[in-house]
């Protein structure tokens, strides 16, 4: 297991340094330079403005720059735009809020949508099973984008209970919106993908081997079928994550949370090209670090890859 | 726990032993299977309604999708509601233009964006998956270890990166997506091609002096056709979503055009105003659509797969 | 006297459906029978007839579309009235279940110990140090080898055969009054099944446990049986003691099925179909020859950080020749490289090193060009009949395919014309030229198969495996084809098959392998009437004779110790230990010619090894 972990979180770092040169590259191919929409600029007012941020040196030097400043420094350099911030100012004040509604988020689709998938598993074609598989189809065309005009309409404009944007400092009141409208459809693609890996499971031979030593229902599905069900809800997870991150736009854009996400849609919008690698990099490094716990808790829970 | 169906299928065969001629291949009992699914079924003829109505609906209205009726610009919370003596079924937006021309502009954006999205992503998923399949070995593992390295960085943010700066035209939109879509497509692929690749009648090919070639197309394709339809089928919606994705912040389709995810963006802002019809009507249709797309998928899935409920 | 003895399970009139989709389907039709304390009764039946379904019911562990009506009397209580919760009282403790497929009927998840340990605390009253104790008892009870290492392991870490064992093991540990033995060894290789089936009966007779042992196999019946059933298509058509349907059937059926059953010990029953012998003055000597022939796998062994790659000798230095319209039998247990020798023969997995000559040319190292003209001649038929025929292909069009590829010239309609010429020589009605393979029978898919290697009448056909996954009287009628047609057509044939009995029937001389090389290669009638390897031994004393009384006088030959691993350099030197010690120089065990044309793998005596 210990030599698994190690070969898993070494084999991460290439695929950390491919996301940073492609990114990097997509910079360098970027026509034109980041000043050039300031219509109007003087040309030495730009060659001045691009020897400040270093982009009249070869790639190669940028690029050995760049990478010196992350890995050494944790240092992704000065915002084109923000002309006084840098990239870690702005960083340093976005990250905590994604972080906290999308961990927020993530557990709550995962502590409600496994024991909902097990619990239609369980009680197969039945009232509850229904419900569930209705839920998780239904929850299909919710994503979050959808779910949160109709959450605000619901719960601001009719009820008034809560308010419809902002943050806060994470008040509770604050954080309830957006954490429902990330989850929704992910809780419900775990509850099905739970439900549909616990009905297979169900019906394997081991689980026949169980019902003939006289174990109770409860524990056949605690001790023999919950591990091999939840595989493919392991990973499921890592994608999930990915796509709840590029989720976090939407939240941050639509309840004006102050996230990563709206800076990133103001960097593109801007062309601030550093900020723009900065976010990237920043969710990529904490999308490929989840894989690798993925992975590794994968291998926890089947004993043929520990080896 | 079902019972076994060999088994079962042995018990039926020993009960009745007659033999028609003509047989029934693999195809024809999923078609069968599909046709028994009503959900699948009805969705089938909602989106042919849907499309029709995108692509012939415009020519009933009077008005277009991007021309302002100036008569109620500025004004459009009291007087923009939905209504037939004015020619705006369906209302207007906040700049006074039809919501009814624009929902079914919206709607043959977004359909198309699925399908073109999708048939480049099918393109390039089987290619891949085919070959990585097919080879092995070495470069399978390459191959497929890139595919990983793609999946696990969040590709929507380089997506969205690269249409800040190369222009957001409509065409990238549709290419572009399509090209960060086909992974999902090439691991299956890959996976049903390395099986097919171990079957004994393919061996059995082999040993009859068939050629690789030869092998790919009469065994390999026809063998992964099942598949790919059922994916393709459930990634139109993927990438319908993925599209309103962008278009909901402002990143993807250009105005004057517009999408489900623009439309939705749209009416989500004005909510407060109490232009519900702005939001209803594009959610309305979008809804629909995925569902529709959802069920045609789901219900291809249990006609090829029929051992999977 | 056995009157008196009251039956401790007794079915009565049990009827089992099932609801599928095309309608309610009647596995089981109204069956009754009863099981006294320590007996042992048979259940014997073809695949479908519905044997396994009725403990099934017993145990609780009907399919959910199921449904059985009529009553199981066991202990007093009738299980079919049971509630689950009633019936967990029952199940693990006083009549537990062994399966067909131990690879999958344990859980993945959890060590041996675990699993084990679990119905102890369900069942009996023990503290956690006699729990374990009882645990190592019984894994030592069923010969485990490091029975204290295995009970940590995990199933996977475990053969086939010690899992079965395992099974027994959990399915003993409180002592049932009945168990029930569901194919228990179908899945495992002979000399595995013979350890099983003594373990079995050694447990009958030490703890007076009764034994319902469900299984196609007339020979494991007879070894076993006290009575017996006979069931098909859902009914019981003959019942009586192991002497009364053995030497007296009186069903059709039973008499068709023991007829059948291939016979170890005497292959020429006149039912049969001769084969045609040899004349050697004849034939040439070089129609196939196959001189030392390897093929090595790498495999990646262990984790660690780095993980290292060790070669799998699958086949490691074969050498045989082959004359025109002989049949070679291959035999061997799983894992001994039988079926990677036959691709390598066809050059559908390249040797790592060796000559195939075929006609004096040899096959290794041609170009793609050249060994597409040989694959004419050289043709091969697999063991899963379903498997091998392409799912979107009409048989019509599988039987065609090599006709495309080398009579291409031909019109559609001669090929079509030839195809149901074939399908009428196999045995196929030409009305389902048009069917698809999902729609056939096992047995039809492979004559299918047969057809298809067939049609170019080649001159040699490795057949792999071909008659395994059938039922023993479609087996029979296969291999019956399969002699016919190498009369007609000169016919060379590599028979490739884990089953000795099935092997002598059809094949001229014999070649036994162990773990990649040959141990010993005669005539048939040497092998069987003669074996001389400790290994040819020990297999061919495992194949249990469908009859009672000579399977019973007949004693397994047990060669202590676990199958080793292929990869294990001491491997071969199981039936050498003498020269173990000579593995660091390279030294591989010789094939001597014992007598003219009967080779021998340089052996310790039997006796040496048995003690």
């Amino acid at each position: 297991m210990f030599s698994f972990i190690i070969r898993r979180t070494f084999s991460s770092i290439p695929t950390i340094l491919i996301l940073i040169l492609i990114s990097f590259a997509l910079m360098r191919l970027a026509p034109g330079s980041p000043f050039s929409s300031d219509r109007g600029l003087p040309p030495e007012v730009l060659a001045n403005l691009e020897a400040k941020y270093g982009l009249n040196l070869p790639w190669f030097e940028q690029l050995y720059t760049y990478l010196k400043g992350i890995i050494f420094s944790f240092d992704f350099g000065p915002s084109f735009k923000y002309k006084d911030r840098s990239v870690n100012d702005i960083l340093a004040q976005g990250f905590p809020v994604t972080l906290t509604y999308g961990l927020w988020s993530f557990f709550i689709a995962v502590a409600v949508g496994i024991p909902l998938g097990i619990a239609a598993a369980v009680r197969h074609n039945t009232k509850l099973d229904y419900l569930a598989v209705g839920f998780s189809i239904g929850a299909q065309v919710l994503p979050n984008f959808v779910m949160a005009p109709i959450l605000v309409i619901i719960f601001t404009l009719w009820l008034n209970w809560l308010p419809g944007g902002g943050w806060n400092g994470g008040e509770w009141q604050y954080v309830i919106m957006p954490v429902i409208a990330l989850s929704t459809s992910y809780m419900a693609s775990i509850a099905r993908i739970t439900r549909s890996s616990m009905l297979e499971v169900l019906s394997a031979n081991f689980i026949r081997t169980a019902k003939a030593k006289g174990l109770a229902n409860s524990s056949i599905i605690l001790n023999h079928a919950l591990k091999p069900a939840l595989l493919p809800v392991i990973s499921y997870l890592g994608p999930a994550f990915v796509s709840m991150i590029t989720g976090s736009v939407i939240i941050d854009i639509y309840f004006s949370t102050g996230g990563m996400g709206q800076f990133f849609v103001d960097a593109a919008l801007n062309r601030d090209y550093s900020l723009l690698m900065g976010v990237t990099i920043v969710f990529g490094v904490m999308t490929i670090l989840f894989n690798t716990i993925v992975d590794i808790a994968y291998a926890w829970l089947d004993p043929k890859i520990r080896l | 726990m079902l019972v076994n169906k060999k088994k079962l299928a042995a018990m039926v065969d020993s009960a009745s032993s007659q033999t028609p001629i003509e047989g029934r291949s693999q195809w024809q009992d999923a078609m069968v299977r599909f046709k028994q699914n009503k959900a699948a079924l009805v969705s089938v003829f909602v989106l042919f309604a849907m499309i029709t109505i995108a692509f012939i609906g415009p020519l009933l209205s009077q008005w277009d999708y991007e021309t302002i009726d100036w008569a109620l610009t500025g004004n459009a919370a009291e007087m923009g509601a939905p209504s037939i003596a004015n020619g705006h079924f369906f209302g207007t937006d906040d700049l006074g233009r039809d919501l009814y021309a624009r929902v079914l502009q919206g709607t043959q954006i977004s359909l198309m964006v699925g399908i073109i999205g999708t048939v480049v992503a099918v393109l390039v998923g089987v290619l891949y998956g085919a070959v990585s399949g097919y080879f092995g070995g070495r470069i399978d593992n390459v191959m497929m270890r890139f595919v990983d390295i793609l999946m696990s960085i969040p590709y929507m943010f380089i997506l969205i990166i690269l249409f800040v700066m190369f222009g957001r035209s409509v065409y990238i939109l549709f290419i572009g997506l399509g090209l960060f879509s086909w992974m999902d497509m090439a691991r299956i692929v890959r996976g049903q091609t390395l099986s097919l690749k171990h079957k004994e009648f393919i061996e059995a090919a082999v040993a009859s002096g068939v050629s690789d070639f030869t092998i790919i197309v009469r065994h390999i394709v026809p063998n992964l056709l099942g598949i790919v339809v059922v994916y393709t089928s459930l990634m139109i919606p993927n990438l319908i979503l993925l599209e309103s994705f962008i278009s909901f912040l402002g990143l993807g389709i250009q105005e004057p055009l517009t999408s489900w995810g623009a439309l939705i963006s749209d009416g989500a802002k004005t909510i407060q105003y109490g232009t519900l019809w702005q939001l209803a009507f594009p959610l309305g249709f979008f809804i629909t659509g995925l569902f529709c797309f959802f069920f045609i998928g789901d219900g291809l899935r249990d006609a090829f797969d029929p051992k999977d409920r | 006297m056995t009157d008196i003895i009251k039956p401790m399970f007794e079915v009565n009139n049990l009827k089992i459906s099932f609801a599928t989709n095309d309608g309610i389907v009647e596995a089981v039709k109204g069956v009754s029978f009863h099981i006294n304390p320590g007996e042992c009764v048979g259940i014997v039946g073809e695949s479908g007839s519905g044997k396994s379904q009725t403990f099934m019911a017993a145990m609780g562990l009907l399919a959910k579309n199921g449904h059985a009506d009529g009553s199981i009397i066991f202990q007093g209580h009738n299980l079919l009235e049971l509630s689950v919760e009633q019936l967990n009282h029952v199940r693990g403790k006083n009549m537990s279940m062994i399966f067909q497929d131990p690879l999958t009927s344990l859980t993945p998840h959890m060590t041996i110990l675990a699993q084990m340990r679990e119905v102890i605390a369900l069942h009996m009253d023990l503290n956690q140090a006699d729990t374990d104790r009882v645990c190592r008892e019984w894994i030592d009870r069923v010969r485990i080898a490091e029975g204290a290492r295995r009970l940590n392991q995990y199933p996977h870490e475990l053969s086939g055969g010690m899992r079965q064992r395992v099974m027994i093991a959990m399915s003993m540990l409180c002592s049932p009054s009945l168990l029930i033995a569901d194919e228990p060894t179908t899945a495992l290789d002979v000399t595995v099944q013979a350890e099983i089936l003594d373990l079995m009966d050694e447990l009958k007779r030490e703890n007076g446990t009764a034994i319902a042992l469900i299984t196609h196999d007339m020979g494991v019946m007879a070894r076993m049986c006290d009575r017996l059933h006979v069931m098909r298509y859902g009914e019981y058509v003959e019942e009586g003691t192991a002497e009364d349907v053995f030497y007296n059937p009186q069903h059709q059926y039973t008499k068709m099925l023991l007829d059948s059953m291939p016979r170890i010990d005497n292959p020429d029953r006149t039912s049969h179909h001769k084969l045609k012998p040899i004349d050697d003055s004849q034939t040439g000597d070089d129609f196939l020859v196959v001189d030392d022939l390897k093929v090595h796998f790498k495999i990646k062994v262990g984790g660690g950080i780095w993980p290292k790659t060790l070669p799998l000798k699958a086949v490691d230095g074969v050498s045989f020749k082959l004359r025109e319209g002989e049949t070679l039998g291959i035999v061997g247990e799983s894992g001994c490289g039988k079926s990677t020798l036959a691709r390598a023969v066809l050059q559908l997995i390249p040797p790592t090193d060796g000559v195939v000559t075929w006609i004096g040319k040899p096959l290794s190292g041609l170009k793609k060009e050249e060994l597409k003209d040989k694959r004419k001649d050289l043709q091969i038929v697999f063991q899963d009949p379903l498997a091998s025929l392409d799912p979107r292909m009409t048989i019509a069009s599988s039987i065609m395919e090599p006709l495309l590829t080398f009579a291409a010239h031909m019109s559609k309609t001669d090929m079509k014309e030839r195809v149901m010429k074939m399908m009428d020589r196999v045995g196929l009605n030409r009305n389902m030229i048009n069917r698809y393979p999902h729609e056939l029978s096992g047995g039809q898919n492979q004559r299918v198969g047969i057809a298809r290697a067939m049609i170019m009448q080649p001159k040699l056909v490795i057949c792999d495996e071909a008659v395994s996954a059938l039922d023993v009287s479609v087996q029979a009628q296969i291999i019956e084809l399969l002699i016919d047609l190498q009369a007609e057509f000169k016919l060379s044939i590599l028979f490739i098959s884990h089953d000795l009995a099935v092997v002598r029937e059809i094949s001229h001389r014999i070649m036994v392998l162990y773990l990649g090389r040959v141990v010993e290669m005669a005539n048939s009638r040497d092998i069987y009437d003669n074996p001389i390897h400790p290994y040819t031994k020990q297999l061919i004393s495992a194949v249990p004779v469908p009859d009672p009384k000579i399977e019973r006088a007949r004693k397994s030959i047990k060669i202590p110790g676990e199958l080793p691993s292929p990869m294990d350099p001491n491997a071969q030197f199981k039936f050498l230990p003498s020269k173990r010690d000579q593995v660091a120089q390279g030294y591989q065990p010789k094939l001597i010619e014992h007598s003219p044309g009967h080779f021998v793998a340089e052996h310790d005596p039997l006796e040496t090894l048995l003690a």
